[in-house]
């Protein structure tokens, strides 16, 4: 390698080694990566080859065919999609139809002694101004350099490339639009994606699961009677729930502005703030570990019913069984969140029953006063009326009762149907 | 086989997948013996920086924008001399949530020293720098969301402002030198947050300020030798008022009604502080 061609390429990669090390650097060193990285990207510019310009040649009008508008400049992101779409691909056989105007492509230039009227688009190429347009002009791919004498009656628009004003008169707006710029964040693998998704997953279900084990360990009543709230009475706590989220904030604003006005109350103000905002939070989370334990519940009831033999049957493993079951649709997203749109369908679907879930469980707590008051959780039989006779004759949840038996002479003395008669 | 294919097919759609991109956008108009300039800028998030510009230029904005959910504002009405700058949302306006990389946005605005300019700013999530300073002030109008936004005027106003319009949300404001202003009358209203109003600067004429905040803390940079009358309606907001002497209802500078220039204050303020900083 030629010493001349040496120089350029060890500094090339010198620059390119060191970027990335200084915009990982804090911030004090911004401004260092900044100009790091724009002599980057010129010394990469200068190494690159730009690709061939086209020869200079007439955009014939096509009738019938593509047409754009250049009226109208003030939104360049529409005025580029509108050409790339009529002319994807500019060579000499595109044809194109400019509204009251002309179509060029490869460079271009409008001598000191010209004038031309209507709007102008040049393809491919530079527009050099020395004479008169009276229009607008817009460029892509390339530059415009408006030259001392030189005049657009119009907008200049300058897709991808610049505008140099070098002393000639613009009569309306200058605008570039570049390409865009490096993605700033870049688009994760499907692999990097799947183990970004799996990690967060695992860490929302391994936290919900500490704490519904600290709940089971230590408020267990009160988990069960919010349980069994929400199995009895589903769609009392949605709707609950639902009023609960619409009326939390206008409830907390009123807390504030009454604790406010209240002379004594204002001192109270910080600590309301933070035991309302404590009571809301386990409010939510609670609720959702009870749906868990519901679920899990019905579901571990129904399985030793069809004859499953499962050991410790305790809340514990209710609260398990129903998490899991509760993240099957947020381990699906795991799966498949990288794939386009099938993914967005699927956090969608998960972030909806979640958030439903947490309604109904937000909505249970709040119904059973977080699991003192049994209302509504189908527990309107005292415990000492639960009698064996009752226990046997009342269908549990999930097991069938067994068939009365036909009122007789067989009948035993003391039961209901004995009774009845 | 078929299985592996079909994977190979998926992670290769998935790797098309457009990331996220910032664009810069360039935006200018030459000066052409225009003699005033109303100028709307409307940022949503990021950072903006506003300054006087060339003289040859009426406006000019170098702006890098998230393509994939704003579009750049650039238009300017010859017939009524008004130009708004910026960005605006794709599908237009309605609540959103700004990410991190929208904060990554960047604009510059230069504004003519040459023209009367009427300035009205409106700010979202933005971390903006407004240096009004050697700017033909007309009328400011500023609107600050949940921003971080410093105003100063480092340079004489070099012609006499009627009124600037301050409102700010759950943003922390800064106005400093405002005696380079020259506005004849300050209003400020201000949401959850912090304010800082400097009044230093050269004085050529009285001011008058109107201030309504809530849950703002308030640090007031006094001059001495200006005289300062403080008309103040509180409610459980602290104020301290050093160097002050109560006259009625009204706090004022000892030899208030012998000073040349006359700062003087309507402050009404609820749930907050105000602190004085007396300056040179």
């Amino acid at each position: 390698m030629p010493t001349a061609s040496r120089v350029p390429a060890a500094l090339g990669f010198f620059v390119f080694v060191l970027a990335p090390a200084a915009h990982a650097s804090p911030h004090g060193l911004g401004h260092v990566s900044d100009v790091i990285e724009t002599f980057r990207a010129f010394v990469v510019q200068q190494i690159t080859q730009s690709p061939p310009k086209p020869k200079p040649a007439t955009i014939a009008p096509a009738p019938g065919g593509p047409t754009v508008d250049l009226s109208d400049l003030s939104r360049p992101e529409a005025v580029e999609r509108a050409l790339r779409s009529a002319v994807p691909d500019p060579g000499p056989e595109s044809r194109l139809t400019v509204t009251n105007g002309q179509a060029r492509l490869g460079d271009f230039s409008i001598g000191s002694a010209e004038t031309v009227t209507g709007h102008l688009l040049v393809l491919r190429g530079n527009a050099n101004i020395y004479g008169h347009l009276l229009g607008n002009l817009v460029t892509v791919d390339g530059d415009v350099f408006v030259h001392p004498g030189g005049a657009v009656s119009g907008d200049i628009l300058a897709l991808h490339g610049d505008v140099r004003d070098q002393g000639g008169e613009i009569g309306g707006e200058v605008r570039t639009l570049s390409a865009p710029l490096a993605p700033a964040v870049p688009a994760l693998s499907p692999l990097a994606s799947f183990g970004r998704n799996v990690a967060g997953v695992a860490g929302v279900f391994l936290t919900l699961l500490a704490l519904g084990v600290g709940l089971v360990t230590f408020a267990r009543p009160n988990l069960e009677v919010v349980s069994d709230t929400v199995s009895h009475s589903f769609g009392r706590s949605f709707v609950t729930g639902l009023v609960g989220q619409i009326l939390i904030l206008p409830t907390f604003g009123m807390l504030i502005v009454g604790l406010i006005l209240s002379v004594a109350g204002i001192l109270l103000l910080p600590f309301a703030v933070v035991v309302y905002v404590l009571l809301a939070i386990l409010g939510v989370v609670g609720g959702y570990l009870a749906v868990a334990h519901a679920l899990g519940e019905t579901y571990t009831r129904r399985r030793m019913a069809q004859g499953a033999a499962l050991g410790s049957p305790n809340s514990y493993r209710y609260l398990l069984v129903g998490l899991s079951s509760l993240f099957v649709l947020w381990a699906a997203w795991c799966l498949f969140g990288w794939v386009p749109l099938a993914g967005e369908i699927v956090r969608g679907a998960a972030v909806l029953v979640t958030w439903l879930m947490a309604t109904v469980g937000f909505g249970a707590a709040l119904l059973s006063r977080a699991g003192v008051r049994e209302s509504f959780a189908g527990r309107l039989i005292p415990p000492e009326a639960l009698t064996d006779e009752y226990l046997w004759a009342t269908p549990q949840f999930g097991v069938p009762a067994v068939r009365r038996p036909e009122a007789g002479p067989g009948a035993r003395p003391g039961t209901r149907h004995d009774l009845g008669r | 086989m078929r299985a592996a294919l079909v994977g190979v097919a998926l992670v290769c759609w998935a790797g098309a997948l457009r990331a996220q991109t910032m664009r810069p956008f360039t935006t200018f108009r030459q000066l052409h013996g225009e003699t005033r300039l109303d100028a709307r800028l409307e940022f949503v998030a990021g950072r903006l920086r506003v300054g006087p510009g060339r003289g040859t230029e009426l406006y000019r904005m170098n702006l890098a924008y998230d393509a994939d959910r704003f579009v750049p504002l650039s238009r300017y009405d010859a017939a009524s001399g008004t130009a708004l700058l910026g960005v605006e949302p794709v599908g237009g306006p309605g609540l959103r949530v700004v990410s991190r990389h929208q904060l990554q946005q960047d604009a510059e605005v230069e504004l003519s020293p040459q023209t009367d300019l009427a300035l009205a700013v409106s700010l979202g999530a933005v971390e903006a720098d407004l240096d009004l300073g050697g700017l033909r002030l007309t009328e400011l109008r500023l609107e600050a969301g949940a921003s971080r936004s410093v105003v100063r005027f480092s340079r004489p106003n070099p012609i006499r402002c009627r009124t600037a319009d301050i409102s700010a949300g759950a943003a922390e404001v800064s106005i400093l030198e405002l005696g380079n202003s020259r506005c004849d009358r300050l209003r400020v209203e201000g949401g959850i947050g912090r304010m800082t109003l400097d009044f230093g600067g050269t004085w050529t004429g009285s001011q008058r300020a109107e201030l309504s905040l809530a849950v703002t803390e308030l640090r007031l940079q006094l001059p001495r030798k200006v005289g300062v009358r403080i008309t103040m309606d509180r409610f459980l907001a602290s104020f301290d008022p050093g160097g002050l002497i109560r006259r009625g209802n009204e706090w004022v500078t000892p030899g208030y009604d012998q000073a040349e220039r006359h700062l003087d204050l309507a402050l009404k303020t609820t749930v907050g502080g105000v602190r004085i900083d007396w300056t040179n």
